[in-house]
């Protein structure tokens, strides 16, 4: 009895991890050998502080997928968006690149929110000779060394959002403070105010005090900015992290004594904070949704998204997940491939308005020109509605003076 | 009486069993490894598994065999992966150079915060090394010009390596989880040997009675600096591994989080068995995998899989089949 029981019980064991262990590959197998739809890699950090950005970002991103396959896709083929959480890791985030192209066999990468993991994902794709959009801000991405002949950038950089607000903000003989999140964000967002409040000329940067990312409590660094009694307070931080340093510089009597500026202003972060701790501040953003009055591509992006959503408006950074996603679909379709050269051949000149207004993508660096929009946040009275959220003070038009120059970033002149 | 008769004769083939794959560990869990790239879902995963093994093994055997919980060793694979990532970006050496660069760092790095730390003990030894670790990552936080800071190291993709007259694709995950594969058994073969060897004995008479050990003639504090080294060493190597992989050096790689990764995967897998870290990374890196693919709420299960394995198999997966194999065979 014994004897038996022992012997089959090992047996059974080892067949059974066996079986467990290749369930998952023989089951991905029997996929794969189904019909094959062009892939699109979309990692993407849905936990973490940026969950709610990057929840957004994957909704439009479907939906610029659904419209592309319901016009017939590429002369009949499906594309179809493989969505892998990155967990805001730079680590998980270049072993998800890896799988999504040497597994799922994607034709191309758009995705990645925060400068660092954008920048570990653009070192796998560029090695591979992938296409890669990111749709998230940084300075570093199309500079060399980083910068390469299939890497796009899609979204905003610092350097234009901070300038585009300094612009409008920033007076001769102003004094600013600047509190901003210890990381490549931050540091790019406040080197964005420095370069702009110097060519302005006749400003006094009287102090640069920076805080922890992800930091929850921030009333060590608020006496220090109201001792500097500046006229202007530039609050460079993402996310979360928004929210909860604008409302406690409100509660510390912030807004009494200096004018509250941030160089993005989101659209998520004002539903998580309160219309009284945002109302009057103001900051750069690459979308809201009340242009529609005035762009047309705007106001077709909105209905799909309404319609999609049984009414919703879509947030800022979930624009550029429809925005980074058409980008690719429309030099497809141009081009009637998925060839790595021919798309990039397709993009690297493009001129398109796929849901702003006009964009150029400068050839130099693949940097996406476009317009920065002036936001300034409502009074709760005078707000509508639900979404209603922000005034648009102005439009900063796309300009490649708004950018640094092509030598600047290392680039090569004449290419 | 039959009974009797049957466990009789099985016992000793029981035995003979286990005794030899005991005796085989190295090779059999080498032609396990050879096999993984087409038993996980993907090569990425495959290279993670072999490294994060490894790295878990490194921990292992400071925690497992010599009974000392370190929260810090997250500072050896970094300082593996960084000095590889450093030597490759930065002065161009190549990659087998770079391995070796980088695991002298780690090496060094360890002897360093070993010295430091052995002087403590239990509870206080873990903050010691949690503290001179978190240290480690701030210094390489601010070191924007050396390690690439926040946006972490980059620029140390390597494509091809040369092997005498070969040239190898390092980009072909197949190749990649192959030429990394040979590094992972050469350790695992040097910590097999080195378990089996009187300083292995040692180590564990140290870890059962610290005061014992040393009456008996041992120098205590000694083996634990050599365990820390050797320790600091096989993490070093798992980070060199790791940067050669991702071609990238994240800052994460020093962050107490990877210190308590190796935690958790010994844990899960089971803590002083030689097989147990490797399965521990295993199981963990897969469900995450598997999990995070499925569902965005993947964290909601993959703690679930925790809370079972804690409650319901304490010694780890690995270490209750042990156990429970040693028991039917006995």
């Amino acid at each position: 009895m014994h004897e038996t029981k022992t012997t089959i019980g090992r047996r059974t064991l080892l067949g059974g991890t066996i079986a467990t262990l290749a369930a998952p590959a023989l089951l991905l197998r029997v996929a794969r050998a189904a019909d094959e739809p062009i892939r699109i890699g979309f990692p993407t950090p849905l936990t973490g502080p940026f969950g709610a950005e990057a929840k957004d970002q994957v909704r439009c991103a479907e939906l610029a997928i659904k419209q592309f396959n319901a016009a017939g896709g590429l002369k009949g083929r499906q594309v179809e968006l493989l969505v892998r959480d990155d967990k805001l890791n730079r680590g998980e985030a270049a072993t998800r690149t890896l799988e999504l192209i040497e597994k799922d066999k994607v034709a191309c990468i758009v995705g990645a929110l925060s400068s660092s993991v954008q920048l570990a994902v653009n070192e796998v794709t560029k090695a591979r000779g992938m296409l890669y959009v990111s749709i998230s801000q940084s300075d570093t991405i199309t500079a060399m060394p980083d910068f390469s002949r299939t890497t796009f950038h899609e979204a905003l950089n610092p350097h234009m959002t901070a300038g585009a607000v300094a612009r409008h903000v920033f007076k001769p003989g102003m004094k600013v403070a600047i509190l901003l999140a210890d990381y490549a964000y931050g540091q790019e967002m406040a080197a964005g105010f420095r370069s702009a409040a110097a060519a302005i000329g006749g400003i006094d940067i009287v102090l640069e005090q920076k805080h922890p990312f992800g930091a929850a409590d921030y009333s060590t660094f608020l006496p220090r900015l109201r001792a500097a009694k500046a006229d202007v307070v530039c609050i460079c931080n993402f996310g979360r992290d928004q929210a909860n340093s604008i409302k406690q510089a409100v509660d510390f009597g912030l807004k009494r004594q200096s004018k509250i500026v941030v160089p993005v202003l989101l659209y998520n972060q004002r539903l998580a904070g309160s219309p009284e701790a945002f109302e009057g501040i103001i900051g750069g953003s690459n979308y809201y949704w009340t242009i529609e009055d005035h762009v047309p591509t705007a106001k077709a992006f909105n209905d799909a998204y309404r319609a999609d959503t049984s009414g919703g408006v879509p947030s800022d950074y979930g624009a550029y997940g429809y925005a980074g996603i058409r980008l690719v679909l429309d030099a497809m379709r141009r081009a009637g491939s998925v060839d790595a050269d021919a798309l990039v051949h397709q993009i690297e000149n493009a001129k398109y308005d796929t849901y702003k207004g006009p964009e150029t993508m400068r050839a130099c660096d693949h940097q996406a020109v476009q317009s920065v929009l002036i936001l300034q946040s409502k009074a709760k009275a005078a707000m509508k509605n639900a979404t209603d959220l922000f005034d648009v003070l102005a439009m900063d038009d796309g300009s490649e003076a708004n950018l640094r120059s092509c030598a600047d970033l290392g680039h090569v002149a004449g290419k | 009486m039959t009974r009797d008769i049957a466990a009789a004769r099985i016992m000793p083939s029981g035995a003979d069993w286990s005794a030899t794959a005991q005796r085989w560990r190295v090779p059999l869990l080498t032609v396990a490894l050879a096999a993984l790239p087409w038993i996980v879902p993907s090569q990425a995963l495959a290279v993670n598994i072999l490294i994060f093994g490894l790295y878990a093994t490194g921990f292992n055997l400071l925690f497992g065999f010599a009974g000392m919980l370190s929260f810090g060793h997250a500072a050896f694979f970094g300082a593996g992966a960084y000095g590889a990532g450093i030597a490759l970006a930065r002065y161009g050496v190549g990659w087998f150079g770079a391995i070796a660069i980088g695991v002298a760092v780690a090496g060094v790095l360890a002897l360093l915060i070993g010295a430091l730390s052995i002087r403590s003990r239990g509870i206080y030894f873990s903050m010691v090394t949690l503290a001179l670790a978190q240290l480690v990552y701030y210094v390489a936080f601010q070191a924007t010009d050396w390690t690439g800071g926040e946006n972490g190291l980059r620029g140390l993709t390597v494509s091809v390596i040369h092997i005498g007259p070969l040239a190898l694709n390092f980009l072909d995950p197949v190749t990649k989880y192959y030429v990394i594969l040979v590094f992972v058994v050469a350790a695992l073969y040097a910590i097999s040997r080195l378990l089996n060897a009187p300083f292995g004995a040692a180590m564990e008479a140290v870890r059962e009675n610290e005061s014992r050990a040393a009456a008996i003639g041992y120098d205590v504090k000694r083996i634990k600096l050599i365990a820390f080294t050797l320790s600091g060493l096989v993490c070093g190597l798992a980070g060199t591994l790791d940067a050669l992989h991702l071609s990238i050096v994240p800052i994460d790689t020093l962050f107490y989080q990877t210190s308590g990764l190796a935690v958790m995967m010994v844990l899960l897998g089971g803590s002083g068995t030689f097989l147990g870290p490797f399965v521990g990374a295993a199981i963990f890196l897969l469900i995450e995998d598997v999990f995070s693919i499925w569902t965005p709420h993947w964290q909601l299960f993959v703690g679930i899989v925790f809370i079972l394995a804690v409650l319901f198999l304490p010694r780890g997966v690995w270490g209750t089949l042990a156990a429970w194999h040693k028991r039917r065979s006995a």
